[in-house]
């Protein structure tokens, strides 16, 4: 007992003055007091200590003389009642900054909430002490530097005298005069260091001084000390802990009868904190690291506050933080890592620091930790961490073993919070190109069987009376079909893991069916769906087991058979060197007219499902209604794959399109002001072209649509397209008037030729350039549409290659693409069919759940098309860029 | 040297006083440095912690002024002529070194060495 009186002495001048005494008891007081639960001596200690901390520095009004906060006598003199509130308002008010509402209330409940806190929580006095002081040994070490005397910053609005007293207050009525000084400890100002103390001196006016050491000698009032100038900080840190009662929030006896009404208030508020406020000096509440921020007064940066108005508060530094995320306490843990999260948002400085200092493993760390609070934290902060232009943050997560950690996370998880926080993650990590197969080997069944098939409504064993349940559009199902598409896009094992992931597919069809049927396709969710599909369906003719016992046999002789050389060289298509196999293809495809689809003897499952010609119906329904742009490319994308090659599949396929109707709804896309859908539509019916009826009625009617995508040259086009669209379409063209006479035919009458012309000659770019070229020299192979060219004035010069002596950006030129002399079976694209290489950022900072602070950053679009076969996969060392050593630098002196 | 955040670094020290030499328009000192808060730290051969960003000797010159005053190569600079060397990027501390005007550095530097002769000293 007799230690408190000495710190006490130690931590505040005034009490120096004050013989100790009264802290003792009141110490005891409070130990004694029923109240508080914790009745050990410990407490009194932390009470001293705590009091310590909340000394309340800024006002030591007079009893006798009611004193505004800032130490001056009031003006009125009036009531201790009046200068009680006036003073209580003052205090509140001058602390502006930090109270959002100059109510006690605010302010109280934050300290409370310490308290409460501290004490409601863990019985452990460390605890206690951790919560109530800074400074204090190992607690302040975690804090690090902030043991330095910074104040937590909760403790400002302390209202100690209030919290303390309460048990006595009610037995001690007296000292009502003392409102002035029972106000004082409201005062947030809880400045533990002593020399804010020190300051006090000038404000005091030696007589109430006086006053108050008259005050301390009264036994009873014990609680009085507490009401004293140097005793309130005393007494504010004795009531530190008794705040924790809900009695305790009473200021001292004097004001009781005053104040109840507003300690009433103040109790009630504190109640709703009891349970979330940590001792942290950022007390972080549950909804996030935002919600400090509110309490703020809704600054963005808190250390503005603590900077105004109290200098010695501080802000933990970085390294602090970090260190905090390995303190012994959860609500630390958690608490920083919701500050960590905050800090990294839209901050890619700080997201790199984070990773410098090593904080990423720590996180990651905690991802395993049993408490939901500091698990869902941790991956909120890596959440923001591994969104990003910098990829070395995300390189480092998954160094720590950061993926299967998260993976692991989401097995055991039931928290939907968690879970999207999860799969947000994974989303980001997922946009960095190495990190995708590790994502595939770690993650690909999990998320599947923990995500899209439950919310997909595809049921393994269906049972056959129940209605096929429907997709649910959950956020963890647009990010964890988001992470999917994006690790589709990495090459051919990547798909072949996809596919042969057990219903991934069958899951994914359904979700798109179910979509279909609800009409409901514009979503994020269904676009990733739909682009996985299209990036699964690429090279099937190729890449599914089984896939050589469909091959069209009829192709297995084109490539050979390219040696007969037709006069015109871009002849040999994919139907073969000749023009006979051309037609003999011809007839392949009418009998793939019937339809004449293998019998099955099981319902096909998993991957399969990918060319069965029920497909088409669906992509064709998203082409037809969709309105977002990434569906529709990603549907005809999806159509343009599965008509690549010469597969008996495909073969179904393209007839199947036919008879869906589908060709008009294609032709109708071509007419959408995006780009992307243009193009992936021109591609599609180009490879739908290989079927022989189809290019005679893509020829008929989608010439003028086609022609008008075009760019004419002198005037305006009406469209301006890319590059990469115009060229597509270009070969769209080539391969419909490829064998097609009728075909040229239109396109002339689509007068199509002046622009053709005019591109050749005038284009930027050598893609185009090349590709009108081809177009046009295959126009001019048909001899008997001659006359009708020379008649309109064209003559053979118009049709030939323009030999261009400067290179126009020919760099660019992609092999494949122009190259048209080679059959297309040969072509490197096979049909161009295309991936989708677009990698998606999802910006998602993580908000807990009850915040309505939702800061979601846009989703981020980077189109990477490629339209290659990815055979290499490039070996990147995943080494973070700061890890990449550089040499030291050594200077002479 | 181990380096606890928070605490404050305690090392023995040696105190060494270079006398820089002239050598036409230039004074040097006749050693070389590595380290700082904006190097990579890993790197450094002669530090225990490899966390360690604080400034070391990586070269000494034969027979040129600081090895004259007693400088090793693996000595850790804390301080120079008072100014403090443990939390300094590269080029500060070589400012700190090169100044025009003075024509002595006195430098705080430690080594394990030091330690273990104190060490010893402490046993017998």
């Amino acid at each position: 007992m007799m230690q408190e009186p000495q710190e006490v002495v130690e931590e505040t001048v005034t009490i120096e003055e004050d013989p100790g005494t009264p802290t003792s008891h009141v110490s005891v007081v409070t130990s004694e007091d029923g109240t508080t639960r914790r009745t050990e001596t410990k407490d009194n200690v932390t009470n001293m200590k705590v009091t310590k901390m909340v000394k309340t520095v800024t006002t030591r009004t007079v009893r006798q003389v009611p004193l505004g906060p800032d130490g001056l006598p009031l003006p009125e003199g009036s009531s201790p009642l009046g200068s009680y509130t006036d003073s209580i308002d003052r205090r509140y008010m001058k602390n502006g900054e930090r109270f959002i509402t100059p109510q006690a209330t605010s302010t109280l409940t934050r300290s409370y909430n310490n308290y409460s806190d501290s004490y409601n929580d863990t019985p452990d006095s460390q605890f206690r002490h951790y919560a109530l002081h800074d400074g204090y040994g190992d607690v302040a070490d975690n804090y690090g530097s902030l043991s330095r005397g910074v104040n937590y910053r909760p403790y400002r609005p302390y209202m100690p005298t209030g919290g303390y007293r309460p048990e006595n207050s009610y037995t001690l009525p007296i000292r009502k005069d003392d409102y002035g000084h029972v106000a004082q400890p409201q005062v947030p100002m809880g400045s533990s260091t002593v020399d804010l103390n020190r300051s006090q001196p000038e404000r005091f006016q030696p007589e109430p001084y006086g006053l108050e050491d008259d005050r301390r000698s009264l036994g009873p009032d014990e609680e009085e000390p507490y009401d004293l100038e140097p005793d309130y900080s005393t007494a504010n840190r004795r009531t530190l802990p008794g705040r924790t009662i809900r009695e305790p929030l009473r200021n001292g006896p004097r004001v009781r009868t005053y104040e109840d009404p507003i300690e009433a208030e103040l109790i009630d508020e504190r109640h709703p904190y009891i349970h979330g406020m940590y001792p942290a000096p950022l007390a972080q509440p549950e909804r996030g690291s935002l919600a400090s921020l509110d309490r703020m007064g809704g600054r963005r940066s808190p250390s503005i506050d603590s900077i105004r108005k109290d200098p010695r508060w501080r802000d933990p530094d970085l390294p602090e933080v970090i260190a905090m995320l390995g303190h012994p306490i959860d609500p630390v843990k958690s608490n920083a890592a919701a500050y960590l999260q905050h800090l990294c948002y839209e901050n890619d400085k700080i997201k790199k620091d984070v990773r410098q200092l090593k904080g990423i493993p720590v996180l990651v760390g905690l991802l395993d930790h049993p408490k939901a609070e500091v698990h869902r934290k941790a991956c909120g902060a890596l959440r923001n961490i591994s969104y990003g232009k910098d990829h070395d943050n995300k390189v480092a997560i998954k160094s720590c073993d950061g993926i299967p950690a998260l993976i692991r996370l989401l097995r055991k998880t039931n928290d939907m919070e968690v879970r999207e926080l999860i799969t947000g993650t994974l989303w980001n990590l997922s946009s960095y190109e190495p990190l995708k197969m590790v994502i595939i080997n770690h993650g690909l069944q999990t998320m599947t069987n923990e995500v899209i098939i439950p919310h997909s409504g595809w049921e393994h064993e269906p049972n056959e009376d129940s209605k096929p349940r429907d997709a649910e559009w959950t956020t963890v199902f647009k990010n964890t079909s988001g992470c999917l598409r994006n690790v589709s896009s990495d090459g051919a094992e990547a798909r072949r893991r996809l596919r042969e992931c057990e219903g991934l597919v069958d899951a994914l069809l359904h979700a798109l069916q179910s979509a279909v049927g609800k009409k409901d396709m514009d979503n994020k969710s269904v676009e990733n769906c739909v682009c996985i599909m299209r990036n699964l369906s690429y090279h099937v003719h190729k890449e599914v087991p089984g896939a050589e016992k469909f091959q069209d046999p009829s192709a297995l002789q084109g490539p050979g058979s390219a040696g007969t050389q037709r006069k015109k060289k871009d002849d040999a298509g994919c139907f073969g060197g000749k023009k006979a196999k051309g037609r003999k293809n011809g007839e392949h495809d009418k009998n793939y007219d019937t339809l004449d689809l293998p019998k099955r003897t099981e319902p096909t499952k998993g991957f399969e499902l990918l060319y069965q010609p029920e497909v088409v119906r669906l992509y064709l329904s998203l082409l037809t209604e969709s309105q977002n742009y990434n569906t529709l490319e990603a549907a005809a994308g999806a159509l343009q794959n599965l008509s690549a090659g010469q597969w008996t599949w495909s073969n179904y396929i393209r007839a199947t399109v036919r008879k869906e109707k589908g060709l008009p709804i294609l032709v109708e896309l071509l007419r959408s002001d995006s780009d992307k859908v243009v193009r992936a539509v021109a591609i599609a019916l180009r490879n739908l072209s290989i079927d022989r009826r189809n290019k005679d009625l893509i020829g008929s009617y989608a010439m003028r649509d086609l022609v008008s995508n075009l760019p004419s040259g002198q005037q305006r086009p009406a469209k301006n397209l890319e590059e990469d669209t115009v060229v597509a379409i270009l070969n769209t063209i080539h391969e419909i008037i490829t064998d097609s006479s009728e075909n040229a035919r239109s396109l002339i009458t689509a007068q199509a030729i002046d622009k053709l012309v005019a591109i050749n000659r005038t284009s930027q770019s050598a893609r185009e350039t090349k590709a009108a070229s081809h177009v046009l020299q295959t126009v001019w192979s048909y001899k008997d549409l001659r006359n009708g060219l020379t008649k309109d004035g064209w003559n053979k010069t118009h049709f030939q290659p323009i030999a261009t002596g400067t290179p126009k950006g020919s760099k660019s030129c992609k092999p494949g693409y122009d190259d048209t002399t080679l059959p297309l079976m040969e072509k490197s694209q096979d049909g161009y069919s295309t991936i989708d290489q677009r990698d998606k950022d999802s910006k998602y900072k993580s908000s807990d759940g009850s915040s309505d602070l939702q800061e979601r950053e846009p989703l981020k679009n980077d189109t990477n098309r490629k339209h290659y076969i990815r055979s290499n996969r490039p070996t990147v060392s995943l080494v973070d860029a700061c890890d990449v050593k550089p040499q030291p630098v050594d200077s002479w002196v | 040297m181990s380096f606890i955040p928070g605490q404050p670094v305690t090392a023995v020290v040696q105190r060494i006083e270079i006398h820089k030499l002239r050598d036409g328009d230039n004074l040097i000192l006749g050693f070389s440095i590595g380290g700082g808060i904006d190097q990579d730290p890993s790197q450094n051969p002669f530090s225990e912690d490899k966390t360690d960003k604080g400034i070391y000797v990586t070269r000494v010159s034969k027979g040129g002024p600081a090895e004259v005053a007693g400088l090793r190569m693996g000595d850790k600079i804390m301080q120079v002529n008072g100014w403090d060397m443990t939390m300094v990027t590269h080029d500060q501390a070589r400012k700190k070194l090169t100044k025009k005007g003075e024509d002595v550095v006195r430098l705080l530097v430690t080594r394990k060495s030091l330690e273990n002769a104190v060490r010893q000293s402490m046993m017998h």
